[in-house]
């Protein structure tokens, strides 16, 4: 009994992905039918700033945290290049069909989470907070990778530029990351990007003095 | 011919069970409502039948009977449920079938079906209010008790939130309690009170063991003047069930209570005890689920048919004078705009109401973030 109410009493806080509801600015991507009035409703008892759309935009106003966009047959031919943006709003589809086809377009779409119709008042805000927590994860984490990748191609480069000085100069790797470090403090730039140059120099030069011999 | 057909209705509050006391007022405030509208020569002639089971406060068995009303009896429209659990037992029903429900209930907000007319105060209409007077009477450091169920659960969150907008703030426990617990049960909770000595408590225990719990206060001793129980669901039902003066001291925040000195609310005390010859206790509860039958009422006058999609129109943007004062339903999200008041219990049981509204207060059942000091939450003081 005891160990339930100690358990329980950090249970009762609100997380902050739902303080945020009332921040969002929401487009929603769909005819206005049965289905558009529906979520466009929800979302505002819900508290949320929605403005519509259609036909289906291929610019949306700056600022839009989530887009619904309705998948129909219709319109499954268009390509949305702002989805494809790396600061693209979190997609939700809403779909009324879910054969192969419309399938597909919703994995084009690159969609976090998929609404069916007919549109329902319940189960929205629970999606509309997971879809849009998954889509931030996501992008940090990519944010992450692309860091972590770059982290490794400036290492890889200081390896190879380490290897370049003691084979030209005869020195050790220690003097060879010291001269290197120099360099980056005298050009006020980074080691990794003196690494490269020196790197890529040193292919230019070898490819030179490959046409000499 | 089929013009004088009566109208048949369905009613679902339990009779008996854990939470049958309010069910049982409930009962009372819609079979008011219909006697009312029968007297006053039915809906353009046709009678109000009722026709009503008890679900003996069992989830299961609300969702039994909804489908019995609906299927074998015919109805289009039923009034019903208290707790939370019961009515998300009878939404899938409703929907399922087209049908409407009217809730006559305060519950935790954060539901909105095409099928549901919710009549009780949401969080924004009665909790905030609590916490507000509380904090600036008696303090900041809560001890959280309440029923074993989801309407305690977000209930807690929202006042633990909202006492931490207060300087010194501390939420000192939260404990949940069995729907059946006895006044033994509380007994280890009041020992753990009397150590961590809260500025107040704040209690959603619901149903029958509300009484436990207040009699469980009496006996260790506490005083009401320094260390008050705060609830919104302890209503002159629930006191009615103690013994004379437990009650005494404490605070409740609610749209309705019997004390309410209109026209309109003596006038529907007087009818309701020559109704039951005395044996009603009106509470917040009994007053929605009379009001929203009279609401039901109008609208079907308007609108000639009982289906849904006739009927919701003319109930949307309806307003009534209930003995709270004039109420309104939301058109955007089927609640109702309510009057919140806080009282205080009496000697005689009933509420000395020391704060109330002096406008309605719109409904904000998707409110995730209260605020103390949010001017449409200030209520006006009393001379008391």
């Amino acid at each position: 009994m005891n160990d339930i109410g100690a358990t329980r009493h950090t249970l009762r806080v609100t997380p902050p992905q739902l303080k945020e509801l009332r921040s969002l600015k929401i487009a929603v991507i769909h005819p206005d039918d049965v289905d558009g009035m529906q979520l466009t409703q929800q979302l505002q008892r819900i508290g949320c700033q929605v403005q519509g759309f259609w036909p289906p935009v291929q610019v949306l106003p700056v600022g839009i945290d989530i887009a619904f966009i309705a998948v129909r047959p219709d319109t499954i031919g268009l390509r949305f290049e702002w989805a494809l943006h790396e600061d693209a709003p979190t997609v939700i589809a809403v779909v009324t069909y879910e054969n192969p086809t419309i399938v597909d377009a919703v994995l084009a779409l690159g969609a976090q989470s998929v609404l069916p119709s007919p549109v329902r008042s319940f189960g929205l805000l629970t999606a509309l907070v997971l879809a849009r927590e998954t889509h931030k994860e996501k992008r940090s984490l990519t944010r992450r990778l692309r860091k972590a990748e770059a982290k490794l191609l400036g290492a890889r480069h200081l390896a190879d530029a380490k290897a370049v000085l003691m084979t030209a100069h005869d020195v050790t790797e220690t003097q060879a990351y010291d001269l290197i470090r120099e360099q980056a403090m005298s050009k006020r730039t980074t080691i990794e990007e003196i690494a490269a140059t020196i790197v890529h120099a040193s292919e230019v030069l070898s490819l030179g003095g490959k046409r000499l011999s | 011919m089929a013009d004088k057909d009566p109208i048949r209705i369905g009613i679902l509050y339990s009779e008996t069970g854990v939470t049958s006391t309010i069910g049982l007022s409930q009962l009372q405030g819609a079979l008011l409502g219909i006697q009312e509208i029968n007297e006053a020569g039915g809906i353009d002639g046709r009678e109000v039948v009722a026709i009503r089971y008890d679900p003996q406060s069992i989830p299961a068995r609300y969702a039994e009977l909804t489908e019995r009303l609906i299927v074998r009896d015919g109805v289009n429209v039923i009034f019903g449920c208290y707790m939370s659990s019961s009515r998300k037992a009878v939404i899938p029903v409703v929907e399922k079938w087209n049908k409407l429900l009217f809730y006559p209930t305060l519950y935790e907000g954060f539901e909105y079906s095409s099928n549901v007319m919710y009549t009780g105060a949401a969080p924004n209409q009665n909790s905030v209010q609590l916490a507000e007077f509380m904090t600036s009477n008696f303090g900041a450091r809560v001890y959280l008790i309440g029923s074993d169920y989801i309407y305690p659960y977000e209930s807690n969150r929202i006042m633990g939130e909202l006492v931490q907008q207060r300087q010194g703030s501390e939420k000192l426990a939260e404990r949940y309690m069995a729907l059946n617990a006895t006044a033994k049960d509380y007994k280890e909770v009041m020992a753990d009170i009397r150590n961590k000595q809260p500025d107040f408590i704040f209690s959603t225990v619901v149903g029958e063991s509300t009484a436990a719990l207040y009699r469980a206060y009496a006996d260790a001793g506490f005083d009401p003047k320094s260390m008050p129980i705060a609830s919104l669901t302890t209503s002159e039902a629930e006191i009615s069930q103690m013994e004379r003066g437990m009650a005494t001291g404490h605070y409740t925040s609610a749209p309705y209570f019997q004390s309410i000195q209109s026209d309109v609310n003596l006038r529907c005390l007087a009818r309701l005890r020559q109704r039951f010859d005395g044996s009603s206790v009106p509470n917040l509860c009994w007053e929605a689920s009379y009001f929203q039958m009279h609401i039901f009422a109008n609208a079907l006058r308007q609108s000639g048919d009982e289906g849904i999609a006739q009927l919701i129109p003319h109930i949307l943007g309806s307003e009534f004078d209930a003995p709270q004062g004039r109420i309104k339903i939301d058109p955007t999200n089927h609640h109702t705009c309510l009057y919140p008041r806080i009282g205080r219990v009496n000697t005689e049981g009933q509420f000395t109401i020391v704060r109330q509204a002096t406008r309605s207060v719109y409904p904000d059942p998707y409110m995730v973030t209260h605020s103390l000091g949010d001017w449409t939450a200030k209520l006006d003081a009393l001379d008391v």
